[in-house]
């Protein structure tokens, strides 16, 4: 038996609040945060919904302290985690501490910028736009400000990324090389992958229906959700009551195809089945299921299939909250890791926003309404392109 | 946590290191870009596929496949990966088209193969690899974090004895472009083979792709074992780098004068500070090897530096246009010592 790894504090920032009070807030009174385009300067706007923190970048650098030019994915992996940290409510400055955060597009947003002027001659554009492009920088800014530099590493595969974070995090308290560690993930909207999930056509024009029979395709969104992973002795030493433990987890391949996911869910299988194990859990004791379910019909019928195959046809209560965030790529399993240790903490499922019908694949349906009940373990999936899958489990103490 | 054994290695690189006898002939380049010597992808990838498959993504590919087949290790227990910019050209590619599409109807390929897996997932694809896959994209650690995980991996589980760990980046048009206006590579027309002669001002950029199978076991053949790594954030001196070389060894059960340091200079004055401090102090007397002369300068270069370190220690031949100080006598450990900007690392490899 590994180590227990407890979560002693989150943060958070996405569509539907700033830090964890307002997301809350807005996950209890089912207030979705898709919405008409009003920060990223797209042709979409006015077509596409989406899931934006609805500052620009110069709001959102008043709030995180960074500088305006630095790239909104280090902006808001900056409010996030800072939260995360000081929620934690440990002295930082006594333990080995590290930062492993996650994205996809790294500084993307500002790059595109950059990219318009310097097509159209290469002697332009400002140089301050690109500097921070690769994904390890907006995790360097962070480490550095939080005082997290004895271990930094940036994960990046797809839509699992900030589930691998938190596993790697997690793995690296457990081999003893540091005693904390702040995990999870960040990405901001940028026209790259807006056109990006535009060409590959799953893209919803209106707010998306996650495992939804009529589903149409996702919502992009933007945000960040990190948690603070620590061992046994740093529990006991400081002295604080964790949220949560981190009770299991697994990474898995589907190895199928590049973008889609296998009609048996073998990858999504796997995972969950993986993080079973290791929790030394059976499938009757999951009391929840936040579900990947980005509403494409791909991926709900593929994840659905696989819940079927290891939960049976009368599975635990389940929703997808990505109609609510979005789906925020790099950051999404952060972010709902975040949500369900809220669910967790507060014995609450939060409704799989604007579902209608039943897939007519699936014998079950997720939970539509605010469903309040005891939780005891909750799983959280995360499935991404290339065929990365990985699930987590959080348990309560 | 447990040494492994590097059982498997493949490296595509500006030398001519894949399907070639060690030690290569060195290949000579002038002006600051060095491209990789792609290799016929025929017997790896199915012309059907690479054809509409970007180059980073054929020779990494490539250069995975070929690690495996020369271990004789069909599908692996897990993959662990690393790249600093990812697959860079595809992204240009597909920002491009975004741009001058204003937004309009765009091909999604591009938009598929930028994601900084695609290689890794790749390599899953073809092997029918279903384990642990992962993918490290910070800039001077990324290479390190997979060798990290490969090595919790291995203490972790029993059941995992075939890791395949790798990294790989690329150097674009773009890139080239940005690096040079940012006076991050010379401007110069010089050889390649005289860039550590004397410091200057920039860099000369480079590329590649190198894979390892890495083991609990040893293999049939091993070109030797690696030990573990240690990473630095910034450290403040050259004091403080040594201090941490010296500890690194010592948890290692070794001393200074026990390694030859293959160092991972780049040229450019304002970076190689600290590298040229520990070089001339800690390491004063220690054969001091270079490698960024032969592969270029990026993010995931010590993964090439690794291939190069296990097969002086496999071959006992250090080849002559590696050497920068000290006699070139066969080592029994390396200690891969680089900084990419503020991310320094160590890696050790030791005699099989």
């Amino acid at each position: 038996m590994k180590a227990p790894i407890y979560i002693a504090g989150i943060g958070i920032i996405s569509a539907i609040g700033d830090d964890v009070a307002e997301t809350l807030a807005h996950l209890t009174a089912s207030e979705s945060g898709v919405s008409g385009m009003e920060v990223l300067p797209s042709a979409y706007a006015g077509t596409l919904p989406v899931a934006e923190v609805k500052y620009s970048n110069a709001e959102l650098a008043a709030i995180s302290g960074l500088e305006p030019w630095q790239t909104r994915t280090a902006q808001l992996s900056m409010i996030a985690a800072r939260e995360a940290k000081e929620n934690s409510k440990i002295d930082f400055t006594k333990w080995r501490c590290g930062f492993i955060s996650a994205n996809t597009v790294g500084g993307m947003d500002r790059t595109e910028d950059f990219m318009k002027d310097f097509l159209a001659d290469a002697s332009s554009g400002d140089l301050h736009d690109v500097i921070n492009h690769d994904s390890g920088d907006a995790t360097e800014i962070v480490a550095e400000k939080l005082g997290c530099t004895d271990y930094i590493t940036t994960i990046s595969t797809a839509c699992s990324s900030s589930a691998n974070a938190m596993m790697y995090g997690a793995r690296l308290i457990q081999n003893d090389m540091v005693d904390i560690i702040i995990a999870g993930g960040t990405d901001a909207l940028s026209r790259f992958t807006l056109n990006g999930f535009k060409s590959l056509m799953i893209l919803d024009e209106q707010p998306c229906q996650p495992f939804d029979e009529n589903r149409r395709g996702l919502n992009l969104g933007e945000g960040a959700g990190y948690v603070v992973l620590v061992s046994r002795r740093v529990m006991d030493s400081e002295g604080i009551k964790p949220m949560a433990l981190l009770s299991g987890y697994a990474n898995a391949n589907d190895a199928y195809h590049q973008t889609a996911s296998s009609p048996e869910g073998n990858g999504n299988y796997a995972a969950m089945t993986g993080a079973l194990q290791m929790a030394g859990l059976a499938p009757s004791d999951i009391d929840y299921i936040n579900l990947h379910g980005t509403g494409t019909p791909n991926n709900d019928v593929s994840e659905g299939t696989a819940i079927k195959r290891v939960f049976g046809d009368t599975p635990p209560v389940m929703s997808s909250t990505k109609a609510y965030t979005g789906h925020t790529l790099g950051a999404s399993a952060g972010i709902e890791a975040v949500i369900s240790i809220l669910a967790l903490a507060n014995g609450v499922v939060f409704p799989n926003l604007r579902h209608q019908t039943q897939m007519k694949e699936l014998p079950f349906g997720p939970q539509t309404s605010l469903l309040e009940k005891p939780l005891q373990h909750v799983l959280s999936n995360s499935f991404g392109f290339g065929g990365n899958c990985s699930s987590v489990i959080f348990s309560k103490l | 946590m447990k040494p492994l054994y590097i059982n498997g290695a493949s490296c595509i690189s500006p030398q001519p290191t894949f399907g070639t006898e060690f030690p290569f002939e060195i290949k000579e380049y002038h002006g600051s870009r060095l491209a990789c010597v792609e290799p016929d992808y025929t017997p790896y990838i199915d012309p059907k596929l690479s054809r509409r498959m970007g180059r980073l993504l054929k020779y990494g590919t490539t250069a995975g496949l070929q690690a495996l087949r020369d271990t004789g290790v069909q599908v692996p227990d897990a993959i662990s990966t690393g790249t600093g910019f990812g697959l860079l050209d595809d992204s240009g590619k597909f920002l491009k088209n975004v741009i001058e599409a204003a937004e309009g109807v765009v091909s999604p390929t591009a938009f598929i193969q930028s994601t900084h897996n695609t290689v890794s997932s790749n390599i899953a694809l073809a092997v029918g690899c279903h384990a642990h896959n992962n993918t490290f994209a910070h800039k001077g650690f990324s290479f390190e974090s997979a060798l990290t995980d490969a090595q919790m991996l291995a203490t972790e589980n029993e059941s995992i004895r075939n890791i395949l760990v790798g990294a790989y980046d690329e150097v674009t048009d773009y890139s080239c472009q940005i690096m040079q206006r940012l006076g991050l590579i010379k401007t110069s027309e010089e050889s390649n083979l005289d860039l550590l002669k004397h410091a200057s001002k920039g860099t000369i950029a480079g590329e590649g792709a190198t894979f390892f199978v890495l083991s609990p076991d040893r293999g049939a053949k091993i070109y030797a074992r690696y030990r573990g790594n240690k990473l630095l954030y910034k450290p403040a001196s050259g004091a403080v780098l040594s201090s941490a070389i010296q500890g690194f060894l010592a948890g290692h059960g070794g001393g200074v004068s026990d390694v030859a340091v293959l160092s991972g200079l780049s040229g450019d004055q304002r970076r190689d500070t600290l590298l040229q401090e520990v070089n001339t102090g800690l390491f004063e007397g220690n054969t001091i090897l270079g490698y960024k002369h032969l592969c270029g300068e990026y993010m995931t270069s010590t993964a090439f530096a690794m291939w190069l370190g296990a097969m002086i220690l496999h071959s006992r031949v250090v080849p002559a246009a590696a050497v920068l100080s000290g006699t070139p006598s066969c080592p029994q450990h390396i200690l891969i010592c680089n900084s990419y900007k503020n991310d320094y690392a160590l890696i050790l490899l030791s005699v099989a």
